[in-house]
């Protein structure tokens, strides 16, 4: 089971992009942005602001299910679950474009781009990896760091569905002291 | 508990990871002639094609099995008795089990063609048929392709980057009928037949392959005339690997009849994968779907429904994708136009050059296909599956197709929800 993960709150999310650009940034080889933005192979972002229901800004990020239709429907055994606890993550390496991911993933969260691992492929799968090397040095997500207004933030999803639960339980009944 | 899986390709190592999972005592027995090396079959193509080296194509080393702490039992499996528990061996040896698994797969349909040569068609499904086709590659000769389906066109396009010159022999009018609609299929017919290197010959079957003159083999074609080649190639599509099942009073129809829970008609045994003829969610019959994601589902449900864990089978659907002319193309459900008479056809706007469009049946999405379309058809087949219907299909899905939130995000009620308190 996941400790902590990335936690979506999509009403609180202003669509400023902040994070789509962090994400990109910290998935870049020289991780800054003002020297990212000139590598030959552009990162890309792993999180995508899209348009949501009513037209509000909806951020969309691989939920790194379990089972996980795209690592299931993975030809090559690109999608791994053995790198990191609890994620799956493409190896840029193994993966050969075949499209057969974006054809399981239900969220949209798989994408198609040159990638600087493997930049002999004119694409590979390019999604979420958690910011894993980012996790085992003590930082946290990229995205979440850059998230302003608290759409996106890093924490045990159990506490996150107790919260849940227990706002429910006050909204219903009232607050007990 | 003893469980023993028959065939340990993408259903049967899917089931043993899962069986193993749900189950951490029980003994696994894994049924498989060729177990070693692990290979992943679908990659043959990209082998054919130079884009991976053969070896490449090994997804994991021997220690997969010790890992899952599954037995090999090197094998053909040849007879199955349901009423004694028992599967006979090749060798005549018997092997008990508690549950069983059949995903033996399927193998590949044969040619209906006469002719002194008719043995040397290659077929493409295994390591096998890639050694043998990659044995008979001659760089600047002539081959022939038999099938309009994707492994002819992948064969087609494998061989060419081999350097030689292909003809591919399609039965149906177009080529890929059975997986695209009209206007993504005749745009494949189109780049077919303008890519140098390549003929194609629509409304054809060959009726011979016999010795040549000039080139190694002559197949003859019902159309009259013949053609001079070097190798001769089929993909026409599979059949369910059920011969050795006849005799064991399992229901059999085209492959092995199972239920909502992947069961057969023995409630001790399960099926999964190519020869699974199991509900689908499209059609409401059942019906194989012999690709690699159904398979390796498959095998995770009928694993969990082995070790006593209910678990119900979504149902299968038709999907594929691959590359094609450095296009991704994409299908989803029903969506050749022979299924699809009478349905409504809604194009999604897209980016210029994008081509996505949703087929729904009265008022329930039934399948989907993109072609460059922002990659999000999976989106679409969890939508078959869920039972989408056109009302709930919003406007701004429709036209923005490429940022638009996924179907699947919460709609206002479950955001108002969140923000309660």
């Amino acid at each position: 089971m996941l400790k902590k993960t990335v936690i979506v709150r999509p009403e609180l999310c202003v669509g400023c992009m902040q994070c789509m650009i962090r994400c990109a940034e910290a998935h870049s080889r020289t991780k800054t942005l003002a020297s990212a933005i000139r590598e030959e192979i552009l990162a890309k972002p792993r999180i995508h602001i899209g348009v949501g229901p009513e037209l509000k800004p909806f951020p969309n990020k691989c939920r790194h299910c379990e089972p996980a239709p795209c690592q299931e429907a993975c030809m090559p055994w690109a999608i791994r679950s053995d790198i990191a606890e609890g994620l799956k993550i493409v190896d840029p390496a193994r993966c050969i474009g075949c499209g057969m991911c974006a054809m399981a993933c239900p969220y949209y969260v798989i994408r198609y781009y040159r990638d600087a691992n493997a930049p002999e492929r004119p694409g590979v799968a390019v999604k979420c990896d958690g910011c894993h090397e980012r996790v085992a040095v003590g930082l946290v997500p990229a995205c979440v760091e850059a998230c302003k207004v608290g759409a996106l933030t890093f924490e045990d999803v159990n506490l996150y569905l107790k919260e849940g639960t227990n706002r429910l339980a006050n909204a219903a009944y009232g607050v007990r002291s | 508990m003893r469980y023993v899986v028959v065939g340990l390709h993408a259903a049967g190592r899917s089931a043993c990871a899962w069986l193993r999972k749900a189950d951490k005592t029980a003994e696994i027995v894994g049924v498989d002639p060729a177990p070693m090396p692990l290979y992943s079959r679908p990659l043959i193509s990209y082998a054919l094609a130079g884009e991976m080296a053969p070896e490449a194509m090994t997804v994991a080393g021997e220690d997969f099995w010790t890992n899952l702490g599954v037995r090999l039992v090197k094998e053909k499996a040849a007879f199955l008795d349901p009423e004694r528990g028992k599967l006979t061996l090749a060798s005549g040896e018997e092997l008990a089990y508690d549950r069983l698994l059949l995903a033996c797969g399927a193998r590949p349909r044969s040619v209906e063609a006469g002719g002194s040569m008719s043995g040397e068609i290659c077929f493409f499904r295994a390591r096998h048929d890639l050694d043998r086709i990659l044995a008979r590659v001659n760089p600047g000769g002539i081959a022939a392709v038999l099938g309009g389906g994707l492994v002819g066109f992948k064969l087609t396009m494998g061989l060419l980057k081999r350097g030689m010159t292909v003809t591919l022999i399609v039965a149906s009018p177009r080529p890929l009928s059975l997986n695209v609609d009209e206007h993504v299929g005749s745009w494949v017919g189109g780049r077919l037949a303008n890519t140098p290197g390549v003929t194609l010959l629509t409304s054809t079957s060959v009726t011979s392959v016999e010795k040549g003159t000039s080139h190694p083999l002559r197949v003859a074609l019902d159309k009259g005339g013949s053609l001079e080649v070097d190798l001769v190639a089929a993909g026409k599509g599979v059949v369910p690997e059920t011969g050795w099942l006849s005799g064991s009073g399992l229901e059999l129809d085209y492959g092995i009849l199972a239920d909502h829970f992947l069961r057969t008609s023995d409630e001790r045994i399960h099926v999964a994968g190519d020869l699974a003829q199991a509900p689908d969610v499209v059609s409401g019959d059942r019906q194989v779907n012999a690709i690699w994601p159904m398979a390796v589902e498959q095998g995770r449900v009928a694993a969990l429904n082995m070790a006593g864990v209910r678990t119900p089978y979504g149902g299968t659907m038709a999907m594929n994708s691959i590359p094609v002319f450095g296009s991704q193309m994409i299908s989803v459900g029903a969506v050749n136009p022979a299924l699809t008479k009478g349905c409504d056809l809604v194009t999604a706007d897209g980016p210029r050059g994008s081509y996505l469009k949703l087929v729904f049946r009265g008022d329930r999405l039934v399948g989907a296909v993109g072609l460059d379309a922002p990659p999000r058809l999976g989106e679409l087949a969890f939508a078959v599956r869920r039972g989408l219907r056109r009302r709930d299909l919003p406007d701004w899905w429709l036209h923005n197709p490429k940022s638009a939130a996924p179907l699947a995000a919460p709609g206002p009620s479950l955001a108002r929800n969140a923000f309660l308190g």
